[in-house]
């Protein structure tokens, strides 16, 4: 797995100049509490060379909202409304209730402090 | 432009076998838009794994995720499990492990052409196919243990070996099966009535399944050539046991049904070569360690690509699971491929997509 390191600001911009629908394939977002942060990932595969996972991640407060990459992949407001719901994270544009009811107890996965 | 209607379908429907939710907007018989909502079975399992169970009981867990595709997540999560102990598991697991999981590709495909066969209004061919699956289901059975939900995929391994009376059956039963298989073919290829509700119904382009990111039958049925089994050959060798990608380009109702079929000539070839060639080893490899660090597994469950994400902390409980199933790539592309299709059609439609929001929801 590659790992690559971006930030809140870059993150459209290193996930635009990287993916290309005919060569990448989205497979999901993840996200994993790292302390206090939240570190947010988005996982590629490549159909040319089909071992290769990418992984784009940034750490973030959980306050922190995140930018949507729905413009550049199509496919990612699924996993972006999951995360909104299961993780209690912030998605531009992205409101609660995909996975969950809408009115169940926000981010079930999180860790109780 | 017609008056428009909006059509829920499930999540209770007759012709739903899973808990979704479909909201179609219709203009005369036509459906111009669509929405979709899967919010009815989220069950916790990622947080139980995180959480109650230790790492060795988690393949039980993850097993539950869902009753057809159960071998997909056992072996995925023992992947990633021996990817996180940095363990490699005796070949004889491996091919165990493939056996399975092209049993497991026979029994789901056959339920998944039946419900296609029945939502298009063919019960007979429904009920062919169902009895026609049966052998596969007991050979699972005789393998596992179990009809569904086996837990044969264990970290480092396998749980059972197989006997050589039960490998001779599987030679025989399969033998039977290709003549049936062959009969199933022709009905699904040439039936004139069951073509013209398939052909053309639910279809999606090469280039809307490479812009949705769709996996598994969905994606191969519109000639896209993604099939997870063609990719990880350092976890299980696919190829040495004769996978061969199969690929349609019409991308409906039909050349799903197609490509399914297809690939169950390809799923008996591979289980022969297993139990023709199956190598003698140990079926575990044992170890103390703890899980420390994180790694990612894909594999292909006979819905398209199943991601299982871990990290571990060198304890018995894992620190985060994530596990991503096919049918939740396929959300999106589903939604849109309804669009210009008759509401007729759409059950058929729906059934074509083999869709398993027990694995989606989790």
């Amino acid at each position: 797995m590659n790992k690559v390191m971006t930030s809140i600001e870059n993150l459209k911009k290193d996930i635009g100049d990287f993916y290309k629908p005919e060569l990448h394939h989205f497979m999901v977002m993840n996200a994993v509490e790292v302390g206090d942060q939240i570190e947010v990932q988005w996982f590629f595969s490549d159909y040319a060379h089909p071992c290769d996972t990418t992984c784009f991640y940034t750490l973030v407060r959980p306050e922190t909202e995140i930018p949507s990459i729905k413009d550049i992949v199509a496919s990612a407001w699924v996993a972006e409304a999951e995360l909104v719901d299961l993780m209690n994270i912030k998605v531009e544009n992205t409101q609660k209730g995909f996975v969950l009811e809408p009115d169940f107890e926000s981010g079930p996965l999180r860790k109780k402090k | 432009m017609g008056r428009q209607y909006e059509i829920p379908i499930g999540a209770q429907h007759i012709s739903l076998l899973e808990p979704l939710h479909f909201k179609f907007t219709t203009e005369n018989e036509k459906i111009v838009a669509t929405e979709a909502n899967v919010y009815y079975v989220h069950r916790g399992i990622e947080q139980a794994c995180c959480s109650k169970f230790k790492f060795r009981q988690v393949s039980f867990v993850v097993g539950r995720v869902c009753g057809l595709c159960s071998i997909s997540h056992t072996t995925a999560y023992s992947q990633v499990a021996e990817k996180l102990l940095k363990i490699e598991i005796p070949l004889r697991a491996k091919y165990l492990r493939m056996l399975v999981i092209e049993l497991d590709r026979i029994h789901s495909h056959l339920l998944c052409l039946s419900h296609v066969a029945e939502n298009s209004g063919f019960e007979a061919l429904f009920m062919k196919t169902m009895q026609y699956r049966e052998f596969s289901m007991e050979l699972l059975e005789a393998v596992c243990g179990n009809r569904i939900q086996y837990d044969f995929s264990i970290v480092g391994g396998v749980a059972r070996d197989l006997k050589p009376q039960v490998a001779q059956s599987i030679l025989e039963r399969l033998k039977k099966f290709i003549p049936q298989l062959d009969e199933l073919m022709d009905i699904y290829k040439n039936n004139w009535t069951l073509s013209l509700k398939n052909k053309g119904a639910g279809a999606i382009t090469k280039e809307d399944a490479m812009r949705l990111n769709v996996v598994g039958p969905f994606a191969r049925a519109a000639g896209l050539a993604i099939d997870v089994r063609n990719e990880t050959e350092d976890l299980l060798p696919w190829k040495q046991v004769g996978f061969e990608m199969i690929t349609e380009t019409s991308g409906d109702v039909y050349a799903r049904n197609m490509v399914r079929l297809r690939e169950l000539y390809v799923s008996i070839r591979i289980i022969e070569n297993i139990i023709n060639g199956l190598p003698e080893s140990a079926l575990i490899t044992e170890t103390k360690a703890f899980p420390d660090g994180e790694a990612t597994v894909r594999l292909e469950a006979p819905r398209g690509e199943l991601f299982y994400y871990a990290k571990g902390n060198k304890t018995q409980i894992l620190e985060r699971l994530k596990i991503k199933a096919p049918t939740f790539s396929n959300v999106a592309a589903m939604a849109e491929a309804f669009t210009g299709n008759e509401y007729g059609s759409a059950p058929a439609i729906i059934a074509s997509y083999d869709p398993c929001l027990s694995c989606t929801a989790r």
